[in-house]
């Protein structure tokens, strides 16, 4: 039965190039489209390297200290101070990765200016974070006991500082007219990884803004359970830990979170210190998606029904011999779904040509979007959906048709 | 004849839905397309107010300077003078560090005859910021150092704010409240308006006040005009001596480099949107055409009925684009409808006139549209020869 269905959809799609041709456009850049977006926002909910324990960590990176009387807001980072303090109290943090927001200094060499993105971090830091080390090791509490000025670079800072020497380990690169040493070289970070990316990492002692015991400065951290059971408990006890936190002079309220990855990133996009903004991520989201879908919905709607007009007597004739309404419409929706398909396969293709571009392009550095099961898989479900959707209405409409007209015809 | 047409419509109101619904949800992407493209181009062709050419910001940390506002002060103008000694640097001022393109926004209040005026961009600026970016003075003038000695502090405003404060009266000599009214800051220049967040972006009104001594300890950034003389050697140089002086981690960024970034954050997302947008129209460009197409191959055989009694090819190719003219035109309005309460809500907070191009540019393209995708089959029924036609019947 398929298998006749299959063939007829084959002739069907032969009979009219030109209707063909534009089903196929439709569909497969609506997909390409859309597995573009879905590989992007993979990537931004999923990063990947160097992050790996996402599934038993908490991540902090904001407060907000409120006067709610005058509605006075000061929003920033948190200071090292609130993490050794009061944070590394807590039983059930089994590790805690420290590291500063991006800074950055200039290195002239050879009359050329290099930008350097530098953060200071602590030893548990590289714990934490699986970077891969491609030569050297990082630097541990000895080096931070001791402010040694030593650094771990970046392949990129590597290459484009010392140039392509083989080893690079004990040289001394100059950030700030300050000399460090390079102790590892570690594999680039995507720009689009925030809180990660670097071009150096500094032990923390280094840094002259560690002293400060105001709230607000200018760090975040991953919080790390032993288990993915902890991480709840986790949450629990630092929320308690917020609310005894002394509130600053003139202000009332304090808020802090420490919050999963996902709820970090919804929260930096769509949401604020009291609301994690998922809801929204997903209601903007969907109401977006569903709309851009509606066009080309409509369209192929409009060129199925004349398709399916075009081929009144076949259907005529079928139901003169007795075929019911609802085996006609099963057999042109599973058309429809097989000419879908058709353009999901085109689709996948284009949505792996552009991805290559837009890695290629490098304009986030480092971005590597790929095409993994996930977005396919999400892929495949919208194929299915936007061929059912626009296949439907046409045969129900053609379902309808007077075998008497449909024969005259 | 347009009754006829009306009729002919009216009878296929069933298959013509569809053909409506598409054309107005098209109608009402594409006028979405345009006032995005209408907003940003209104605000780009507003001229700057300055000049960013060979302007270098150099940001610095202070935390290890004096903390004394004195010692400070001194320390300052020592540094200015070994700056401005140096041959390759034309005009150099001290900033706080807002200053263009720099993604640091610092706003204020300013109060006039009991109402208050918010979000003015407030920039604590050194005597020599005006040669630094060139900014043109309308009327009074800018900082002296005489001026930090006068009772009430100068400012300078811009231009359209001042005709908002006091219409064409002039501005210059006047006092202003601050933002409780408790102070009074005396306008002595005005400028023209200042567009700093990005070209593509609305511009603020400003304020400019001069950086004193009790106010120097949050400057923390150095603006340099250079001469074209001045290359990465240089460059090299000054870093050097500015590290070497603030004690302190040292950035310098080429401001016309900055203002690239800048407008990136604008244009990248307005290119995709672009595409996106086109793709959508291609798409239903192909659709209308083969619709169209078809349906006026199943109509062979009224067309060449008419032929056979004497209508002529073009009224006949008219007749079918004026078809497809009647359903745009019913479409577009239903998508006025709804374009209009954007405007009449103040849904955002844009001028109308955006929402008014837009619609007026959206009903253009959709009936360019409507026309180029229904001209061929026009003229394809118009050859449609009686005889053939109605054989086949």
């Amino acid at each position: 039965m398929l298998k006749n269905y299959f063939k007829i959809a084959i002739a069907v799609l032969k009979r009219r190039k030109f209707f063909t041709f534009i089903s196929l456009f439709g569909i497969s850049l609506t997909l390409t489209i859309l597995m573009v977006a879905t590989a992007l926002a993979d990537k931004m909910f999923n990063p990947g390297y160097p992050d790996y324990n996402q599934h038993r960590s908490l991540y902090v990176e904001r407060i907000e200290i409120k006067n709610t009387k005058e509605g006075w807001v000061n929003m920033s980072n948190l200071s090292f101070y609130f993490f050794e303090h009061y944070v590394s109290r807590l039983k059930t943090v089994y590790k805690m990765a420290i590291s500063s927001d991006q800074r950055s200094s200039n290195a002239y060499l050879n009359n050329k200016k290099l930008v350097i993105g530098y953060k200071y971090t602590n030893a548990d830091y590289w714990n934490v974070l699986s970077y891969r080390f491609l030569e050297g090791k990082p630097y541990g509490e000895r080096e931070i006991k001791s402010a040694e000025r030593v650094a771990v670079i970046s392949k990129k800072t590597k290459e484009a500082y010392f140039g392509d020497q083989k080893s690079v380990i004990g040289q001394y690169i100059s950030a700030d007219n300050i000399n460090y040493r390079v102790i590892g070289v570690v594999d680039n970070v995507s720009g689009a990884v925030r809180n990660f990316a670097g071009d150096m990492y500094l032990p923390y002692t280094l840094a002259k803004d560690i002293k400060d015991t105001r709230l607000m400065g200018s760090y975040n951290a991953v919080l790390l359970g032993r288990t993915e059971n902890d991480v709840p408990r986790m949450k629990k006890e630092f929320a308690q830990m917020v609310e005894k936190l002394p509130v600053p002079p003139d202000f009332n309220k304090i808020y802090c979170n420490a919050d999963e990855f996902k709820t970090s990133v919804a929260r930096r996009i769509a949401g604020d210190s009291t609301s994690n903004g998922i809801t929204k991520v997903i209601t903007v989201g969907g109401i977006f998606v569903l709309l851009f879908l509606l066009l080309p919905t409509m369209n192929l709607v409009n060129i199925n029904i004349t398709r399916i007009m075009e081929r009144s007597s076949e259907i005529g004739v079928r139901k003169a011999f007795g075929a019911s309404s609802k085996t006609l419409v099963y057999q042109f929706i599973v058309e429809n779904l097989i000419l879908t398909f058709i353009g999901g396969i085109i689709g996948v293709f284009l949505s792996l040509l552009v991805i290559y571009l837009i890695n290629e392009s490098d304009y986030i550095s480092s971005f590597n979007l790929t095409m993994n099961l996930t977005v396919l898989f999400f892929s495949l479900i919208t194929c299915f959906c936007f061929g059912l959707i626009s296949g439907v209405y046409p045969a129900w409409r053609m379902s309808k048709l007077n075998i008497v007209k449909a024969l005259k015809a | 004849m347009y009754k006829h047409l009306f009729k002919l419509i009216w009878n296929k109101r069933r298959q013509n839905f569809l053909f409506l619904s598409e054309i107005l949800i098209s109608f009402l992407v594409v006028f979405a397309v345009f006032s995005y493209l209408t907003y940003y181009y209104k605000n780009y062709i507003k001229p700057l107010g300055f000049d960013y050419n060979r302007v270098w910001s150099v940001s610095y940390n202070g935390d290890r300077l004096s903390k004394n506002a004195d010692s400070l002060g001194i320390f300052y103008t020592n540094l200015n003078k070994a700056l401005q000694a140096m041959p390759e640097i034309e005009a150099v001022s001290f900033s706080s560090s807002n200053y263009p393109y720099s993604s640091s926004f610092i706003s204020t209040g300013l109060t006039q005859g009991g109402k208050k005026f918010n979000n003015i961009s407030d920039f604590n600026v050194g005597n020599d910021y005006q040669k630094v970016w060139s900014v043109k003075l309308v009327d009074g003038r800018w900082f002296t150092p005489e001026d930090l000695i006068s009772k009430n502090k100068g400012i300078v405003i811009n231009e359209t704010f001042s005709k908002e404060l006091f219409g064409t009266a002039k501005a210059a000599g006047k006092l202003i409240g601050d933002f409780d009214d408790k102070n009074k800051f005396k306008i002595i220049g005005v400028v023209n308006d200042f567009k700093a967040n990005g070209d593509f972006l609305l511009a603020n009104n400003v304020m400019f006040s001069q950086l004193d001594t009790t106010n120097l300890k949050w400057a923390s950034t150095l603006l340099i005009k250079v001469r074209e003389t001045a290359g990465a050697g240089f460059e090299s140089k000054l870093y050097k001596f500015m590290a070497t002086t603030m004690r302190s981690a040292v950035e310098i960024q080429h401001v016309d480099e900055m203002r690239n970034a800048k407008n990136k954050e604008t244009i990248i997302p307005m290119l995709l949107f672009i595409i996106v947008a086109g793709f959508l129209i291609i798409n239903v460009a192909l659709g209308l055409f083969g619709v169209l197409w078809y349906n006026i191959n199943k109509r062979k055989g009224e067309i060449g009925l008419r032929r056979a009694i004497g209508a002529s090819g073009v009224s006949v190719s008219t007749q079918m684009v004026l078809e497809s003219l009647i359903l745009a035109t019913i479409s577009v309005l239903i998508g006025c409808f709804f374009a209009v309460q954007f405007p009449l809500l103040n849904v955002f907070d844009i001028a109308s006139s955006v929402y008014l191009i837009a619609i007026l540019l959206s009903v253009l393209f959709i009936y360019t549209l409507v026309i180029a995708c229904s001209l061929y089959p026009g003229r394809q029924a118009a050859a449609i020869h009686p005889a053939v036609a109605l054989h086949e019947d």
